[in-house]
């Protein structure tokens, strides 16, 4: 018998660092000039000064580069892709392996919050002009904190309860704890930026904001042509996540459930899925291993778990009554002759996002969706975007970067509407 | 099979399994501490110092200090000596000596006064002990009377050695220096000549290791204040083998030794002390003409069974350089420790840099810029460090590059002079350098052997 990882839905399945795992592994950074790392990340969270500060014992400091870098710096820790971003170009890897970054990022972010550490700080002068932000997943909470920073008033609508986005809503708090996200959201919130919930913001609601913030992100189901895709147990991977955080107790995983698809997304519903009590998982990848999107750690992390990953084959049926799904049929897809039926009672679909209606928001949107930018963010007149809404998926660490790039396009044009 | 060496030697005339000993600290406190300490490899043991004085601890006692999360770096002691009553102290050499008649037990003894050494000396004679040695050394003895205070005191030095030595004539005393002193081998002819046989070197360093900033103290902290007291570790061996060789090299503590009584052929019988942890570290010791060494703080951190890659290791160094005594090495490098204003400064040796091996990670060329010479150009495009001429042969990137092998001594650059012996110029080769015949061709070769 294999033996697998027991771990907990809300429980963060990998464990931080201790002041000194964290003194060990920053004495391994090798303190480049001009730091590879720092370059390497998309947001600018700057690494290579963050573990420096670790080095040299000043872990307030690393707290204050990360967070006046990246508002979500607590988040970024724990969903970024570093082994493509800042791990990769560190210099180290030369050596043997690179700085376990986001690890020590995780660190220096549970110390701010152990000290209660207000690092950011919006001036007491206040700008004239008020912004308005659309959404409150990584792109627009990092936009408004830019601006809140630069003293302008920032109103943040979002048609859900809670703030957050994908963060809250499309990620497994096994790998993304909400403590963290709230805990990156309060340093927003500290900014006073103001929240709206539980609002869909109309056109007019907007009329009144001297610049206007898109970053509604990606909601609507990517879903395949199925037969029997009306059947219940079917789900969309933001659907059946959403549904894991917010019902709780009241959600019923299913007993064998099929995840499709091969990113961090499809992932993160079989993982879900298994920790909420599954017994059998399986992800169904069409694909080959090396083609998936998602990050080989995760798969070993699933694997760990006892669930299994089956690849080059897709669905193309699900079959059962309108209450009840049994199973799902599904065919070759480099071999279209191969043929196979699994016993499933939930199906759900990771095979990606598409846009909503953005008309409300006075933006030019392209055939497939996603809204039209040009440089900085810029979607015309007073209207900007950026994020998943805009690059049509990517990570959280890009959406923060393109929110604070659109911020800085947001300022650069209000204060050119005021010299005016 | 395992390498096999003779490690035994003879100290003071004493036959020893090996050079391998306890020093008189917390380690060898007890009867049943030091035969430990026996079956696991170790030689011979300095046992806790004893005293008429009992002492009185306070507690906590210790403190570290790290660097980059590594711990022990270096280590702090409040402890005085033995806290047992004297008696018993010695019927636990009086049982070690008797149970483990091939290792040494030392005795090692500190009075306040000549009445109370030499009533020490008679008792550790009656215990049975082949060797004595005086903690003249202890930093943090509650009374002036007794530790590093007497211990700079020549006068007190050669009395209190003397009173050993005259209660005591056929047992070998080994006086303990402190380093906390201007001048070790001062002190240590001030002990040859009351009649020690030699003397040990160092006792802990006078230290403040960390500031607590709760109570605004040192640390320990024992009810809001701290002391001063002895730091020891890896920290203080530079330290340690800087005294071992000033008292080693001293022509006037070797005269003496070698025309005392306790005259084996082997001028002055340092025993070596001082943040020892691997065989590496013993063959330093040995290597400045120490022939014996004694350990605690490694001890304090991982236990006696260091011993056992201390014995091996030392082994296989010997194996690997065709020794098959420690006799062979011991005072190696005593020759070729010399002044500043000795040192062949005819030359500089410039760095060479594998570009294969380069992770480009410019810590070199920070450390040229910021500490030395700016000899070093940062290639921002190949992330790649280029030398200029601006190198004076330093090593200082060497010594801060992180990769093995990768910055390397390299070409050889050799200075020109004028009549006034100022260098002018640089030439590829010595044959402008007027060296005694043949020297410079042989001096070429062997510097050549020595950075290939």
């Amino acid at each position: 018998m294999s033996k697998v990882v027991k771990a907990k839905y809300t429980a963060e399945a990998v464990p931080g660092f201790t002041h000194r795992t964290a003194l060990e592994e920053a004495a391994r950074c090798l303190l480049c000039h001009d730091a590879p790392c720092s370059k390497g990340c998309p947001a600018g969270t700057d690494p290579a000064k963050f573990i420096r500060s670790i080095r040299f014992r000043n872990v307030k400091g690393a707290a204050e580069t990360i967070r006046e870098n990246n508002v979500l710096g607590g988040s970024c820790a724990r969903v970024c892709p570093y082994d493509n971003l800042c791990e990769e170009a560190c210099s180290r890897c030369g050596i043997d392996r690179p700085i376990e970054i986001g690890k020590l990022q995780r660190y220096a972010i549970e110390q701010e919050k152990l000290f209660k550490m207000k690092t950011l700080k919006a001036p007491s002068k206040k700008q004239a002009e008020k912004v308005a932000c659309v959404g409150a997943g990584p792109a627009s909470l990092a936009c408004a904190a830019e601006l809140a920073k630069a003293g302008y008033k920032v109103t943040i609508f979002e048609r859900e309860e809670k703030a957050g986005g994908m963060l809250t809503y499309g990620i497994v708090p096994s790998r993304l704890p909400q403590s963290v996200v709230d805990h990156d959201i309060a340093q927003v919130k500290g900014l006073g930026v103001k929240f709206v919930f539980n609002t869909e913001a109309k056109a007019e609601d907007l009329e009144a904001f001297d610049a206007v913030f898109v970053g509604t992100g990606l909601w609507d189901a990517n879903l395949p042509k199925l037969k029997g895709a009306e059947l219940k147990g079917v789900y969309s991977a933001v659907d059946y996540l959403k549904q894991a955080r917010t019902k709780k107790k009241d959600f019923d995983p299913g007993k064998r459930v099929i995840v499709v698809g091969g990113g961090d997304v499809a992932i993160d519903c079989a993982v879900t899925a298994k920790l909420l009590g599954a017994e059998d998982v399986r992800i169904l990848y069409r694909r080959t291993i090396e083609e998936a999107p998602a990050n080989i750690n995760e798969f070993h992390y699933a694997l760990s778990l006892g669930i299994g990953i089956t690849t080059g084959l897709y669905p193309v049926a699900a079959i059962g009554t309108k209450t009840k799904m049994n199973k799902v049929e599904a065919v070759g897809f480099y071999d279209k002759k191969a043929k196979a039926e699994f016993s499933c009672d939930a199906l759900v679909f990771a095979t990606g996002q598409k846009p909503e209606d953005q008309s409300a928001y006075g933006v030019d949107v392209n055939e497939k969706g996603f809204v039209k930018v040009k440089k900085g963010g810029k979607a015309g007149g007073k209207f900007f975007a950026a994020g998943d809404i805009v690059n049509g998926g990517k990570t959280v660490v890009e959406a923060v970067a393109e929110g604070k790039e659109a911020a800085a396009s947001i300022i650069a044009y209000l204060e050119k509407k005021g010299v005016k | 099979m395992a390498v096999k060496k003779d490690l035994s030697l003879k100290y003071l005339g004493v036959d020893c399994l090996n050079p391998f000993f306890l020093s008189s600290s917390p380690v060898g406190g007890n009867y049943d501490m030091v035969a430990k300490c026996y079956e696991t490899g170790w030689g011979g043991c300095f046992f806790k110092t004893v005293g008429i004085f009992v002492a009185d601890e306070c507690s906590p006692r210790f403190d570290q200090t790290n660097k980059e999360g590594l711990p022990w770096v270096g280590f702090k002691n409040m402890e005085q000596i033995s806290d047992k009553p004297t008696e018993l102290n010695f019927e636990y050499m009086y049982r070690l000596i008797r149970d483990y008649p091939e290792h040494i037990t030392v005795a090692s003894i500190m009075g306040s006064s000549v009445d109370e050494w030499k009533k020490l000396a008679k008792m550790a004679d009656e215990a049975g002990a082949k060797i004595i040695e005086g903690n003249f050394s202890c930093p943090q003895m509650t009374s002036h009377d007794m530790g590093s205070d007497v211990g700079t005191n020549n006068e007190l030095v050669e009395s209190y050695s003397r009173a050993v030595a005259e209660t005591v004539p056929h047992i070998p005393f080994v006086a303990k220096m402190t380093p906390n002193c201007k001048n070790m081998e001062e002190h240590a002819r001030a002990a040859l000549k009351g009649g020690a046989a030699a003397v040990s070197a160092i006792n802990t360093i006078k230290s403040i290791t960390n500031i607590d900033f709760e109570n605004n103290t040192g640390m320990p902290v024992v009810d809001g204040k701290s002391s001063i007291s002895g730091y020891s570790g890896a920290a203080v061996k530079p330290i340690a083998l800087r005294f071992c060789t000033q008292v080693q090299q001293d022509e006037e503590i070797q005269r003496m030794a070698k025309e005392g009584k306790w005259n084996f052929g082997h001028g002055h019988e340092m025993s070596g002390i001082g943040g020892i942890e691997t065989w590496r570290d013993v063959a330093e010791f040995l290597a400045i003409g120490c022939r014996n060494i004694q350990v605690t703080t490694a001890i304090m951190q991982y236990g006696y069974r260091i011993v056992e890659d201390m014995a091996s290791g030392l082994m296989h160094f010997m194996d690997e350089k065709g020794y098959d005594h420690l006799d062979e090495f011991i005072g190696c490098a005593l020759p070729n420790l010399i002044p500043a204003e000795d040192l062949n400064r005819d030359y500089k040796v410039l760095p060479a840099f594998d570009e294969k091996k380069c992770i480009g990670c410019g810590r070199c060329y920070i450390s040229c810029y910021d500490a030395a010479h700016q000899a070093i150009d940062w290639n921002e495009k190949k992330r790649r460090p280029e030398l200029n001429d601006n190198c004076v042969g330093c090593h200082l990137c060497l010594n801060v590059c992180p990769v093995q092998g990768c910055i390397t001594p390299g070409e050889i650059k050799w200075k020109v002079r004028d009549e006034n012996g100022v260098a002018v110029r640089e030439a590829n080769d010595a044959t402008h350098i007027k060296f005694k015949k043949d020297a410079r061709k042989e001096k070429k070769l062997a510097l050549k052997a020595q950075y290939e």
